[in-house]
């Protein structure tokens, strides 16, 4: 469903080109978990941004549902970032003046949904994350890892088939992160394809599948089966 | 206007110095109606008719010193000199200038005092047959002076029968409209009504009762005169270039002095409301600019500081156009509840005004074009802004956390 050939991301500034993708290849199916590590610098945030449409890109295509992206309007890619793709980032990015139901309707007002069903929605989204008693407290008032589970609440309203995370966890202590990533396990479950990236090895062994970005490729991708071995094996590659 | 909610609900929660600009449309509302009302209401009376043709009308001071000069003979020989430069229209000696902000005033009575009666007060001009002509205008009704009816007094020793009044007068004096051919009193002084003229104001525009002018057939021969002279239509700096030599070449015992256009004196008695117009005029564009400033400020500082939240709005998939739409939403709300604070304070500050410095109640519509003046200007003030908002890019949302 996600189908990336040849992709290349060239950043200009005045004196400097960066070169944060080159010849990036990637088939993605449905239902897929797929975790994406690397060093820092190595292009995985410009790849999540490209395939959530959040960026164009140089060179290539990159279809998404059969549709080229690279052909549509910035209020094309706008709708269809809004229908199909949640996004999950590691600063939470919650609306700090909005309240927890607010924040959530935030999608699902630009793709005009009614207050009935929004109401349906933001319900079952925030009771989904655990959080269904709090709809009307404001950001602050609470923990990291509860923000982002409102964050997942808002990306999972829109019923998106894709849910990108940047590092999801990554401002988050590993019990916090913990209960993320089961939440993200078990959103996968219910359909879900899920692209992430992280630097945590731990969380990123518990995906389907691998993907490791060196300098703006993939230098070697593997399936996991939960196998600790196999985790050795890449790591000492 | 469920879009409202959120937004007002984030304006509520948010420290976004928004109270700070409610308060401020509200006071700019309250007093730019106010300051427009003052405005309109002064270049109303600036712009009033008057009557008379003060573009065609001077006037000069006409002071003999020869002791051996018969005064009232000379007076005759100085109307027919000034009536036959070329450019004249009429010429009279005249005891007091309409519109130059000073002259005198009486009251006129139906019965001669010491009785008391109906009265009416009135600015009086005096001088002969040739004074209507020389005002330039028009009898309305009944008939002129004639040479007949003039009298030449000295101190007051006879005194003219017949006048000449505007109807605003005669309507005050006799309010049942039957006052032509009537006689009023000017103390135990009968004069008979015999025209009523077009309206024409009297020396003060800024008197209770402007209007009310009555003309006297009666020459003062004092050797101090006043003189009055309205000329055809563009040739009045040529005639005022003449009068002086004319004259002294009659008879050069004598000075003239203080020839003045009457457009000139009454230029001079209102630019205190020409100077009040145009501060409350500057007054006015500095508030507007103050507060358009403090709209796009705001509206710029929200947009800084929004920078993450608006990229993340675009990554959940608003568009460009819901950006905008979100700020103009705002300023909206903000304007409209600076506005509706604002009406209130307008007409609690017209009541001030109207108690201290005796001002009409401010008319209603006036709130009614600032409102919509101020609202407009914030919506320019806030779009650039706005603009601004929509192009930050949806990749910020994932960028420099
Ligand atoms: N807007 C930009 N302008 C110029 N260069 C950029 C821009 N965004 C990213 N880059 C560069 O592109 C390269 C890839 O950046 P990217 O953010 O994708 O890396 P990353 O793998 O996400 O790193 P990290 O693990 O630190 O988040 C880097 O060299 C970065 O400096
Ligand atoms: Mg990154």
């Amino acid at each position: 469903m996600l189908n990336m050939t040849n992709i290349s991301k060239v950043y200009r500034s005045e004196m400097v080109q960066t070169h944060a993708l080159r010849d990036f290849n990637l088939q993605v199916n449905e239902g897929e978990f797929i975790a994406v590590t690397g060093p820092s610098g190595s292009g995985k945030t410009t790849f999540l941004n490209i395939a959530g449409m959040l960026e164009t890109y140089t060179g290539g295509t990159y279809e998404l549902d059969g549709i080229n992206v690279g052909k549509l309007t910035d209020n094309g890619r706008a709708e269809l970032r809004n229908q199909k793709i949640g996004f999950i980032f590691q600063g939470f990015n919650l609306i700090p003046d909005l309240n927890l139901y607010e924040n959530v309707e935030v999608p699902l007002r630009y793709r005009g949904i009614k207050t009935a069903e929004r109401k349906r929605r933001i319900e079952r989204c925030l009771e989904q994350v655990g959080l269904g008693a709090r709809a009307k407290h404001v950001p602050a008032q609470l923990s990291g890892g509860q923000q982002q589970r409102v964050a997942i609440a808002r990306a999972l309203a829109g019923e998106p088939r894709f849910l990108l995370a940047d590092e999801p966890t990554g401002n988050l202590d590993s019990l916090m992160a913990r209960q993320v990533m089961e939440l993200l396990e078990s959103i996968n479950k219910d359909g879900a394809t899920i692209i992430m990236v992280t630097h945590d090895p731990e969380l990123a062994r518990r995906a389907q599948r691998n993907i490791q970005v060196v300098d703006g490729q993939i230098c070697d991708f593997k399936l996991y089966q939960g196998g600790a071995e196999q985790q050795r094996a890449t790591a000492g590659a | 206007m469920s879009e409202l909610r959120p937004i007002f609900n984030a304006l509520m929660r948010g420290k976004t110095g928004a109270l700070l600009l409610i308060m401020q449309v509200a006071v700019t509302l309250a007093i730019v109606s106010n300051a427009a009302f003052i405005i309109n209401d002064r270049l109303t009376y600036l712009h009033q008719e008057t009557g008379l043709q003060d573009q065609n009308l001077f006037r000069f001071n006409l002071y003999t010193f020869g002791k051996q000069v018969d005064i009232r003979q000379q007076q005759e020989v100085d109307e027919t000199l000034l009536r036959n430069i070329p450019g004249v229209a009429d010429a009279v000696v005249i005891n007091q200038v309409p519109l130059s902000g000073s002259g005198d005033s009486t009251s006129f009575n139906l019965k001669p005092s010491p009785q008391q009666s109906q009265s009416e007060r009135a600015a009086f001009f005096m001088a002969d047959e040739h004074l209507l002509n020389t005002l330039g205008v028009k009898l309305e009704e009944g008939r002129n002076f004639t040479a007949a009816d003039v009298v030449y007094s000295q101190y007051y020793d006879k005194n003219a029968a017949v006048a000449l009044v505007t109807r605003q007068f005669i309507d005050g004096l006799f309010p049942a409209g039957d006052g032509l051919g009537q006689t009023m009193y000017l103390g135990d002084i009968p004069l008979k009504i015999i025209g009523i003229v077009a309206p024409m104001k009297g020396p003060w525009l800024k008197d209770e009762k402007p209007d009310n002018v009555v003309l006297i057939p009666q020459v003062e021969g004092v050797a101090f005169k006043r003189v009055l002279v309205r000329t055809e239509a563009g040739r009045r700096d040529e005639v005022m270039q003449q009068v002086a030599s004319v004259l002294l070449a009659s008879e050069s015992e004598r000075v003239v002095s203080n020839i003045k256009g009457v457009d000139e004196l009454l230029a001079t008695y209102n630019s205190q409301d020409k100077l009040m117009s145009n501060m409350l005029l500057v007054l006015i564009c500095v508030l507007l600019l103050v507060t358009a400033l403090g709209i796009s400020g705001l509206a710029l500082f929200n947009v800084g500081r929004r920078t993450r939240q608006i990229g993340t709005r675009r990554a959940l998939g608003a568009k460009k156009s819901d950006i905008l739409r979100y700020f103009l939403l705002e300023n909206s709300l903000v304007s409209i509840s600076g506005m509706i604070l604002g009406s209130i304070l307008a007409l609690a500050m017209s009541d001030v005004l109207m108690r201290h410095y005796s001002l009409p109640r401010l008319d209603n519509w006036f709130i009614l074009y600032s409102l919509c003046g101020i609202y407009l200007m914030g919506m320019l003030a806030v779009y650039w802004p706005a603009l601004r908002a929509a192009q930050i890019a949806p990749s910020i949302a994932t960028r420099n956390v």
